[in-house]
């Protein structure tokens, strides 16, 4: 049993063999041969999600399965663990590191090292979910980022390179932040162990030493922070999804930021989970909003996504948060069910609407949103799959984004929190019918669409040739049939909201809350249960109030349509900080971290 | 004092990565600031006994006590090899950026991406 959990870095690390293998030279002039080698990588990947199945039924009854590496007994060896939380980030992982792959492969233009690098991505971010040390999690980041940081310079597009140098300095400040974290918490407490030191900081009673291990906190999380990109340290993400190739833009904004975001959940309550909750309320809600407005202003069809992803991660943030305040209680298991819940469905529509997106921009070698020509008519079935992205993000009912949104507004009602949430909510539907004009059926015809040329300004080199080689009327049907698979998920996830919610609810009991859990057992279920607001999400008030925000919302864009709204809009645009401001940013919110772990009171 | 000093590196590390225009420099800084951590590490450590952590035949006399905890070391080892992948991989995109920009100050490089972008963008909203 326990094998499984090795499995599911083992089958990634197998498949980073084969692209390997197909760098030989001998396999230089066989085309093909190379192409059934990265169809092996893919689909070595797709083994774990057999293991996940194998796992599904001990997860479920709620214990964890650890597998000690080398049969080295825990205290010594390093053990990687699977419970609940864990399992869903597997799921995460694997569901979508599949599907993006059978997406790339339908395309010709990632060759072997785009699959070394994308398998070596899933075994990193397999390492980050299942490690049990501090340690474990630095390095677990590190192969996560070295996959990245190649995978958005894959085309060598001058912007991806920028960007991908910026978030290489960045993260790498962060990594040796987190880092000097791991120094403290070893210095004080002698161990790197998550369990230990979870037990050895509640029985920690002398002042000082309460103090050092609550920086080393701040410093941790702000090294995690940095890869999770929520205010202020969200500054190197847009450019890096937004210039990345398709494939990578989906799997760093669907999967890779959430997997940072659950190591940060697990770092938090391992230590203290009131400490930041407070803040990290705030910074939820102000990166929803901002980051909503920002990509508002976009004109580039991927960074208006990129910026989406910095504002969904907002409403996740302030869920974790308020879980995090209540840790332990039923509220607790209910908002982290909730953001956990948003994370998963984030993951989905977002990993969809990139594809989508990337898929339109192939077609049609432009990336500027007003520049790209009406894609309705030739491609009914992208419009359709895009159609059901953007009502998910959108938070349209009967989507999956609507339920999850709901379950975290329920649970976050501070006032002036949950409006800034509700703020976002009209922004996101703004942007997206700004958005989805390119998907519109009209026959209107562009500059672009006339000549037949792709913008030399806006396509980068390798768009153009991209878009040279296979600029073709039809999407791939192999590429089609992901995006549909998605969709379905992204469907099937939101129309039954209580019966996840509860799944949830479930599957975390049984793991990272086992210690709220074992005081009161049933906490979840009872939290569910009791939870009247989630027997009925689709009651007509409810239902009202949707309608509004979409109305808000289609008022907003037209807004942003006229002469004023696009001036404001491009001098927002303009805001976008460069690699100086944003280490500057970056101290400042490691100051802010820090001042509250440094002035918290000593409990 | 020395751990002052330490930190002081790390300081000199921070400051080179913010300040210096040069991808270089600041991927120098990058490594100081590495090297700041590993000391933290290593001279933690080097506190904890007054031996090597090698267990001979046990006539020297050393017992378990007097042994510097060898952990950190082993930690070190995997920090500073993480460290030089990060370095190398910074180092190629730093060559690529130059390919591209044909200058390694950082601020003329986003300057000249962002022109890029904004006449991409269409320049005025239309």
């Amino acid at each position: 049993m326990s094998e499984a959990v090795i499995l599911l870095i083992l089958f990634p690390l197998a498949a980073t063999i084969a692209p390997l293998v197909a760098k030989l030279p001998v396999f230089a002039r066989r085309p093909r041969a190379a192409r059934g080698l990265w169809m092996a990588s893919v689909a070595l990947l797709a083994g774990g999600l057999g293991a996940l199945v194998w796992l599904y039924p001990t997860v479920a009854a709620g214990k964890a399965v650890v597998y000690t590496l080398g049969s080295w007994e825990i205290p010594l060896g390093i053990a990687l663990k699977m419970d609940g939380l864990a399992w869903l980030s597997s799921l995460l992982v694997y569901l979508l590191s599949v599907s993006v792959g059978v997406f790339a492969l339908s395309h010709r233009e990632y060759g072997s090292e785009f699959y070394f690098f994308f398998a070596l991505l899933v075994a990193g971010m397999e390492g980050v979910v299942l490690t049990t040390d501090v340690f474990n999690l630095f390095v677990s980041f590190e192969i996560v980022a070295i996959a990245a940081y190649v995978l958005i310079a894959y085309h060598r597009d001058a912007r991806a390179l920028v960007a991908s140098f910026k978030y290489l300095i960045l993260s790498s400040v962060g990594i040796l932040f987190f880092l000097f974290g791991i120094f403290l918490v070893y210095r004080e407490l002698g161990t790197l162990s998550l369990e230990e030191i979870a037990v050895y900081y509640r029985e920690s009673s002398d002042p000082a030493r309460l103090r050092v291990l609550r920086l080393a906190l701040s410093s941790l999380v702000v090294g995690v922070a940095v890869r999770t990109a929520f205010l202020p340290f969200h500054t190197w993400l847009p450019e890096a999804h937004a210039f990345a190739p398709h494939p990578t833009s989906a799997l760093l904004s669907g999967v890779l930021i959430k997997v940072s975001l659950l190591a940060m959940v697990r770092l938090i309550h391992t230590f203290d989970p009131q400490l930041f909750g407070q803040l990290l309320l705030w910074i939820g809600a102000v990166t929803a909003a901002v980051g909503v407005v920002w990509a508002l202003s976009q004109r580039d069809a991927k960074m208006l996504l990129a910026y989406h992803s910095i504002s969904q991660m907002g409403y996740v943030v302030a869920g974790m948060a308020v879980a995090g305040q209540a840790a332990g209680s039923a509220t607790g298991i209910l908002a982290l069910s909730g953001s956990l819940y948003h994370a998963i469905n984030h993951g989905l529509f977002k990993s969809l609407l990139f594809l989508a997106v990337g898929t339109a921009i192939h077609m049609t070698g432009e990336r500027d949103l007003y520049r790209m020509p009406r894609l309705g008519r030739r491609a009914p079935l992208l419009a359709l799959v895009f159609g059901v992205g953007a009502l998910s993000i959108a938070g349209v009912p009967g989507f999956n984004g609507y339920a999850s949104k709901y379950v975290i507004s329920s649970v976050v009602d501070v006032g002036p929190a949950s409006l800034l949430l509700w703020i976002t909510g009209v922004g996101t539907a703004a942007s997206f019918i700004k958005l989805s004009r390119v998907f519109w059926p009209g026959a209107e015809r562009t500059r672009t669409e006339q000549s037949m040329e792709p913008n030399p300004e806006t396509a980068s080199a390798a768009e153009r040739s991209g878009a040279r080689l296979q600029r073709r009327r039809r999407v791939p049907v192999s590429a089609l049939s992901v995006m549909v698979f998605i969709a379905l998920l992204c469907i099937a996830a939101g129309v039954a909201p209580r019966m996840v919610t509860a799944t949830l609810g479930q599957l975390l009991e049984g793991g990272m809350v086992a210690e709220a859990a074992a005081q009161a057992p049933g906490t979840a279920q009872a939290a569910l249960g009791a939870s009247e607001s989630l027997k009925t999400p689709f009651t007509f008030a409810k239902l009202g109030e949707t309608a509004v925000v979409l109305a808000l919302g289609v008022g907003v864009y037209l807004l942003t349509q006229t002469r004023v709204g696009g001036r404001a809009a491009h001098r927002v645009k303009a805001m976008a900080p460069r690699l100086h401001t944003v280490l500057v940013l970056f101290l400042a919110g490691l100051a802010g971290f820090a001042a509250v772990a440094y002035f918290a009171a000593p409990s | 004092m020395s751990v002052y000093l330490i930190g002081a590196l790390f300081l000199i590390g921070m400051w080179g990565v913010i300040t210096k225009p040069n991808l270089i420099k600041k991927i120098i800084a990058l490594n100081v600031i590495n090297g700041a951590v590993v000391m933290f590490f290593v001279h933690h450590s080097s506190r904890s006994g007054t031996t090597a952590p090698i267990r001979g035949d046990g006539s020297a006399g050393i017992s378990q006590a007097m042994m510097v905890d060898p952990l950190p070391q082993a930690l070190m080892l995997t920090a500073i090899v993480v460290g030089i992948c990060i370095t190398a991989l910074g180092l190629a995109l730093a060559v690529l950026l130059h390919r591209k920009f044909g200058t390694l100050d950082m601020r003329r490089i986003e300057r000249a991406a962002w022109e890029k972008d904004e006449t991409g963008g269409g320049g005025t909203h239309e």
